[in-house]
């Protein structure tokens, strides 16, 4: 059947819905030159997942075990031991900071108070000295004091002045006496006028005395320093130096020959120390500088720290024997402590380990302990192939007191009181973690993920009957290496550039700790570490 | 997943997204690439280059137009990539006014199949004119523009090419209408 029609319409009409699909192996090849950013994007959405799921637990289960023990008899303690224990180090971390600024801040503000008193008894001795000589090494040295950035040669013009102070003590007795009448109106006149003209003025007075030492060397350079001298004074408070130049001025005029003389030279002793603890000043003004000049990234840190951890387990279950399954259990917040060092890998990333010794324990309680005979008479079989009784206590035997009411009890356990089983372990704990920061300001966020290892070094048994707890045995159920898998949130709190306080509550569960362990027992413990991290 | 988000996660290099937007829309670039290339494998690297383009640059989709139009343009875009670099000498036959091309065909033989084979046979820039013109709605002013010819090259090479292809559907036609017989 033949159709006429426009070529046009033909191709349009059989195009309208034309489409293949192409080669699979197209697909395949360009998704492979693809740019492969997406994996990078991935790892760091993994490392957010794993960080949320991490930090979620680990408040949930902070949380939650509190809220979870809180009806029982002495879970109570941990919520508030664990609050206390947190604000009173933070308080602790905090007023240290702040005494350590404040102390800083007092050094540097007691400086700048030495070097204006130190001026100012300069500025007194200068008044009261029309000594050329004298006067010129006084400025001399005040003109140093504040020069900082010159701490060498301030110190050894500070020698100089010393000396040269001793030299004005000696002098100032013989030209005292001839000089006596011309004072008093110098001082008044100089008290009046602002300092360079007193300078001036001074300086003019003292020229003609000039002839034994420095020369006209002391001339210029008392000149040039008069100038120097002039801009510093503009940053001071003239009134102060006014006021107390003024003071020393009524004092000379109230004061006889003899009686300055006495005043000068105790003046001069004075300036003795204080120049010594200008040195001291500038010592810690240059730690200080050099401090400061520490400027480039801080790549690694090391940390001191402390944390209270709590043990507990996720399910219902005993690393003891099946019968203390449904036991309650308790344990009380015990310490870890210990130093962890990192290094950034980025900005963001911080890669770490440490050394922690922690001790933990874990109460059982409602279990009877009998000695040997009633073990006898009880007629079950009172081996725990989880316990080593030690030497003398192979006779004890434990039982569970709910085990008891189950059985048809003999009169004999009436009279028993239960007790508890107390069991100690403590490990140095290696951990080996990242850090990501989530918010790095001064106050930084971290999601922490890794895993410990744990070297067990303590391990006791302890029965606990009528108050009095005997050592029975150890467990002989914990590895001597075991691992944990670590989550935690960090909290970071930067003092300055190098000292951070840091906050981390972390959960850590335990993979391998115990062997044949009875029903659903997950042991895991939190520990709220906290410390004062310093990068270096 | 909505279009949007879709374009969405591909700005955001999702290896997903890209996958399912490759699926959503291969079939419809890979028929244009076919029909602007000489043969299959001509299209099938076309159509990876023009993928990689979308990919690349899937963030300078405003929004503006469908985003099926911008994966078009791109797609016959880079079809025509290939024919810029060697601009052929063609003769500039002028045809005379004959836009209205009639052709005598029998629906049953004429396919799909043989339709893009013959043009895919097509001289390059006579496939690409008649590509750009007749299937996907090109003016000559376009095409001058798309192609770097002058409008009156692009219109005889039109003609040309429905010429070509008017002979090759009634020969055709011939030789099957007497093997039927």
């Amino acid at each position: 059947m033949n159709n006429k029609k426009n070529i046009d319409r033909l191709f349009q009409e059989k195009f309208k819905d034309f489409e293949v699909a192409p080669n699979d192996a197209v697909w395949d090849r360009i998704s492979e030159s693809l740019p492969k950013k997406k994996k990078k994007r991935r790892v760091i959405a993994l490392w957010w997942q794993i960080g949320g799921v991490a930090a979620v637990i680990a408040l949930i289960l902070t949380v939650g075990v509190s809220v979870f023990n809180s009806d029982k008899n002495n879970a109570q303690e941990f919520p508030i031991v664990n609050t206390e224990e947190s604000e009173k180090n933070s308080k602790k971390n905090n007023t240290n900071s702040e005494l350590e600024k404040n102390s800083t801040k007092k050094s540097f503000d007691k400086k700048q108070i030495e070097l204006n008193t130190i001026e100012d008894k300069n500025t007194k001795v200068v008044n009261s000295n029309l000594d050329s000589e004298q006067k010129t090494n006084a400025i001399r040295t005040e003109d140093n004091t504040p020069q900082n950035t010159r701490p060498s040669n301030q110190l050894t013009n500070l020698n100089n002045s010393k000396q040269k102070s001793n030299i004005i003590a000696n002098n100032y007795n013989k030209e005292q006496k001839t000089k006596n009448l011309q004072k008093p109106s110098n001082i008044r006149a100089v008290a009046n006028k602002d300092k360079s003209t007193r300078i001036a003025t001074q300086t003019k007075t003292s020229n003609p005395t000039l002839k034994t030492n420095d020369k006209s060397q002391l001339k210029s350079e008392a000149e040039r320093k008069s100038a120097i001298k002039r801009t510093i004074k503009e940053n001071k408070t003239v009134v102060v130096e006014n006021s107390s130049s003024k003071q020393q001025d009524s004092e000379t005029l109230k004061t006889d020959s003899n009686k300055t003389d006495d005043s000068l030279l105790e003046n001069l002793i004075i300036e003795g120390p204080k120049k010594e603890s200008i040195e001291n000043a500038i010592a810690e003004n240059k730690e200080i500088i050099e401090e400061e000049k520490e400027d480039e990234p801080n790549r690694w840190s090391i940390a001191p720290n402390v944390a209270p951890v709590y043990y507990g387990s996720l399910g219902e279950g005993s690393s003891l024997d099946q019968q203390f399954n449904e036991n309650s259990k308790s344990s009380d917040i015990n310490m870890s402590y210990g130093i962890a060092g990192s290094y950034a890998i980025s900005k963001k990333l911080k890669i770490r380990t440490g050394v922690n010794r922690m001790s933990l324990n874990q109460t059982t309680t409602d279990v009877y302990a009998f000695t040997g005979a009633e073990t006898a008479a009880r007629g079950t079989d009172a081996a725990f192939k989880n316990i080593s009784f030690k030497e003398g206590a192979q006779h004890v035997s434990l039982m569970s007191s709910k085990m008891m009411n189950r059985s048809s009890a003999p009169e004999l356990f009436n009279t028993k009181f239960a007790g508890n089983i107390e069991q100690k372990f403590g490990f140095i704990e290696v951990p080996l973690e990242l850090e990501y920061a989530v918010l790095d300001k001064k106050l930084g966020i971290n999601i922490i993920g890794g895993f410990s290892t744990f070297i067990l070094n303590e391990n006791e048994i302890y029965a606990d009957v009528n108050g009095a707890s005997t050592l029975i045995g150890e467990a002989n159920n914990i590895n001597d290496t075991s691992f944990s898998a670590n989550f935690g949130l960090g909290m970071d709190y930067s003092l300055s550039k190098q000292l951070n306080i840091n906050l981390e509550p972390t959960f850590k569960y335990q993979i391998n700790t115990f062997n044949n362990t009875t029903g659903d027992f997950r042991p895991f413990f939190i520990g709220v570490y906290t410390g004062l991290s310093y990068k270096f | 997943m909505s279009l949007d988000k879709l374009i969405k996660n591909c700005i955001n290099q999702d290896a997903q997204a890209q996958s399912q937007l490759y699926k959503q829309f291969a079939s419809k670039l890979f028929s244009l690439c076919l029909k602007y290339s000489k043969n299959y494998a001509e299209a099938e690297d076309n159509l990876h280059d023009a993928f990689i383009t979308v990919f690349s640059k899937i963030e300078q989709y405003k929004n503006k137009g469908s985003f099926e139009g911008w994966l078009k343009r791109i797609a016959i875009n880079t079809s025509l990539q290939r024919y810029r670099q060697d601009v052929g000498v063609y003769d500039i036959i002028n045809e005379g006014n004959i836009e209205d091309v009639s052709v005598d065909y029998n629906d049953n033989n004429v396919n799909i199949d043989f339709l893009l084979n013959i043009i895919q046979e097509l001289p390059d820039r006579y496939r690409l004119v008649f590509n750009l013109y007749v299937l996907d709605g090109y003016s000559h002013v376009e095409i001058s523009e798309l192609i770097n010819i002058s409008t009156g090259t692009s219109k005889s090479n039109l003609a040309r090419a429905r010429r070509i292809l008017k002979d090759k559907i009634e020969a055709y036609n011939a030789t099957s209408n007497s093997q039927s017989l």
